[in-house]
C-alpha cells in the first residue's frame, strides 16, 4: 500500500462526476482544469512581472 | 567544384543570413517580454523535455514494468502529469498570442506552426491513451474507432491495433511535433517576440476601419 501522503485526493474507483446543464455535459475534473487555466491567464495577464517597470 | 557552386555552402549561407548567431541565440530581449504571459510558451517546451525523457524510460522498460512495479507506476504519472501540464500551459500560450494576434508583422507561419503543434499533440496524447496496455485503452480504442468509422478515416488506420497505435505514439507523431516545435522555435528567432498592442496602433487601426 502507499503511503497516505501521495493517494489521490479523491477516490478514483468509482464513476466520474458530471456536470450536466442543458446540452453541456462535461466531467468535474475537465471543468476544473478549464476553470484553473482561466484563472492562470488571468493572473498572468494582472499580476506584476518581478523586474519588470510600469510603462509610463 | 568551386566553394560558391557547393550545395553546403549555399544551404549555410542561407541559414546564417536568416537566423545570424546573435539572433538564434540572442542574449536580450524586448522589455515588453517582461510579463507572466510570456513565460507559457517555455513552460510548454520544459513539459515537452520531462515527456519525452520520461517516454523514452517508459519504452525501454515496457508495460510490465509500467504497470506492475513502483518505479513504473512512478514514471508513467510522471509521464501522464507532464502532458497534462503541457496542455495546460500549452492552451494558456495559445490564449494569450490569440488575444494579442501574434500573427502580425510576417508572424503568420510562426502562429501556424503553433496551432498544427497544438493539433498534432491531441494525435500524440490520444494515441497514448491507446498505449496504455489496460481495460481503458481497450474502451477508449473502441470508442474511438466508432467515431473515427462514423466520420469515414477509419480506413487509413485502425486505433484497436496496438502495434500501430504504439509507433504512432512513440515515434510518428512526437517526431511530428519535435519538428514542428523547432521550426516554431527557430521562426520566434528569426521574427522577434510579438510586441503587444499600443494604444497608438489601435487608434490607428479604428481609424482605418471607421473611414
Amino acid at each position: 500500500m502507499p503511503p497516505a501522503v501521495l493517494a489521490a485526493l479523491v477516490d478514483l474507483h468509482r464513476p466520474a462526476h458530471v456536470v450536466h446543464w442543458h446540452f453541456f455535459q462535461m466531467s468535474v475534473a475537465n471543468v476544473v482544469v478549464i476553470v484553473l487555466m482561466l484563472l492562470v491567464f488571468v493572473l498572468a495577464i494582472v499580476l506584476p512581472f518581478p523586474g519588470a517597470r510600469r510603462p509610463s | 567544384m568551386s566553394a560558391d557552386r557547393m550545395w553546403t555552402t549555399r544551404v549555410r549561407e542561407r541559414a546564417v543570413g536568416a537566423l545570424p548567431p546573435e539572433k538564434l541565440l540572442p542574449d536580450r530581449q524586448p522589455a515588453y517580454v517582461a510579463s507572466w504571459i510570456y513565460v507559457f510558451g517555455v513552460l510548454t517546451l520544459a513539459a515537452l523535455v520531462v515527456i519525452l525523457a520520461s517516454g523514452v524510460v517508459l519504452g525501454l522498460k515496457g508495460p510490465a514494468w509500467w504497470h506492475l512495479t513502483g518505479i513504473g507506476r512512478f514514471f508513467n504519472g510522471i509521464h501522464l502529469w507532464a502532458v497534462e501540464l503541457f496542455f495546460f500551459c500549452m492552451v494558456i500560450h495559445l490564449w494569450g498570442k490569440f488575444w494579442m494576434a501574434a500573427w502580425r508583422g510576417g508572424r503568420a507561419r510562426t502562429w501556424v506552426s503553433g496551432a498544427v503543434t497544438f493539433l498534432v499533440g491531441v494525435g500524440a496524447a490520444f494515441t497514448g491513451y491507446l498505449s496504455q496496455q489496460n481495460f481503458d485503452s481497450q474502451w477508449i480504442s473502441t470508442q474511438a474507432k466508432d467515431g473515427l468509422n462514423s466520420v469515414g478515416i477509419g480506413a487509413f488506420f485502425n486505433v484497436t491495433n496496438f502495434g500501430q497505435m504504439y509507433t504512432f505514439h512513440v515515434l510518428l507523431l512526437p517526431t511530428v511535433v519535435l519538428g514542428l516545435v523547432v521550426w516554431h522555435i527557430l521562426l520566434v528567432r528569426r521574427h522577434g517576440v510579438v510586441p503587444p498592442f499600443t494604444r497608438a496602433a489601435l487608434a490607428a487601426s479604428n481609424a482605418e476601419e471607421e473611414s
